[in-house]
């Protein structure tokens, strides 16, 4: 109304930017707000299975899309360290062949993450090495970004208890069997591994090939004395 | 004047709109984290909904279902829930 017409087409211009920005700035929000944090984004089972048989036409048997840690450690004799060494090392040589090839698929059948097959399948025979590396578990379980600071606290006091119950049975304060142990011993490793499987398979992975290790130190005393 | 507000304001804007979602997923890892917690412990909670900071591990969560637990890190290092 008042003052030229200069000033009021400049006015009207700045009115146009800010309103433009103020579109911009709502689109963005919008647009931000629909990010959610990593979580588990389900494969569809079809596209991602799709991939894996082309290279190799003999079938191998459907990996169930479900997590059966249990079914893992089943297939693991209680003394892993004799045997699996050379079926992983000969994995790791020979990725090509198909005999080498079934006890890695085997192994991630658990975590079935066949998104990032090709880069998965040289770190899983690499953490399915023969010797059971505590320090390096510990360490990687310490810089999982996939569980919370307060959650690794928990779980350390679990596992700090679960050891004291080891100490008191091994001192005889406990009176209790070792297969009485094992129901915790596995239920812990249950919770690390529902807590890994989606964010970080390839620890939980390797936490499963390490788990019939890692019974067989806690129950002999010797190894025990150790630790 | 005019020129300098709205150079502010599209600086602020752009601030917040990188600042916002950062703060959201950091909100959203401690509620996440916190639920597994009192889960862990094998505590009812149906989704942690809100949490009320009072200091460094020292939370105070609202579940869905209702129930409120302190959760902090006592002098012995170890993970407190309890409920309230």
């Amino acid at each position: 109304m008042s003052g030229n017409p200069a000033t009021i087409h400049a006015e009207r211009q700045q009115t146009r930017v800010l309103f433009i920005f103020g579109l911009a700035f709502a689109l963005s929000i919008a647009g931000c707000s629909g990010v959610k944090p990593p979580g588990a984004q389900p494969p569809s089972a079809a596209e991602t299975v799709a991939p894996a048989p082309t290279p190799a036409p003999a079938p191998s048997p459907p990996s169930p899309a479900i997590a059966t840690p249990s079914s893992a450690a089943a297939l693991n004799p209680p003394n892993p360290p004799a045997t699996p060494p050379t079926t992983a090392r000969q994995s790791a040589v020979k990725p090509a062949t198909p005999v080498a090839k079934a006890p890695e698929t085997v192994a991630k059948a658990p975590f079935a993450q066949p998104a990032k097959k090709e880069i998965a399948a040289p770190d899983v025979a690499k953490n399915a090495s023969p010797t059971l590396d505590l320090t390096s578990l510990e360490q990687r379980l310490k810089d999982t970004k996939a569980i919370g600071v307060l959650t690794k606290i928990a779980l350390k006091n679990q596992v700090d208890d679960l050891l004291g119950q080891f100490r008191a049975y091994y001192e005889g304060k406990l009176k209790t069997t070792l297969a009485d142990l094992r129901r915790p011993y596995d239920l812990l490793v249950l919770k690390v591994l529902s807590l890994l499987q989606d964010s970080d398979p390839l620890l939980a992975s390797a936490i499963v090939a390490s788990r019939e290790a890692i019974w067989g130190i806690l129950s002999d005393r010797a190894k025990f004395a150790t630790i | 004047m005019n020129k300098c507000v709205m150079r502010h304001s599209i600086a602020f804007l752009t601030a917040a709109c990188f600042v916002a979602p950062a703060l959201a997923a950091d909100d959203a890892a401690v509620k996440k984290d916190l639920f597994t917690v009192i889960t862990l412990q094998g505590l009812p909670c149906g989704e942690v909904v809100s949490v009320t900071t009072r200091g460094d591990n020292d939370h105070v969560a609202s579940c869905k279902d209702g129930n409120r637990y302190h959760v902090f890190l006592n002098a012995q290092g170890r993970v407190v829930v309890e409920k309230q």
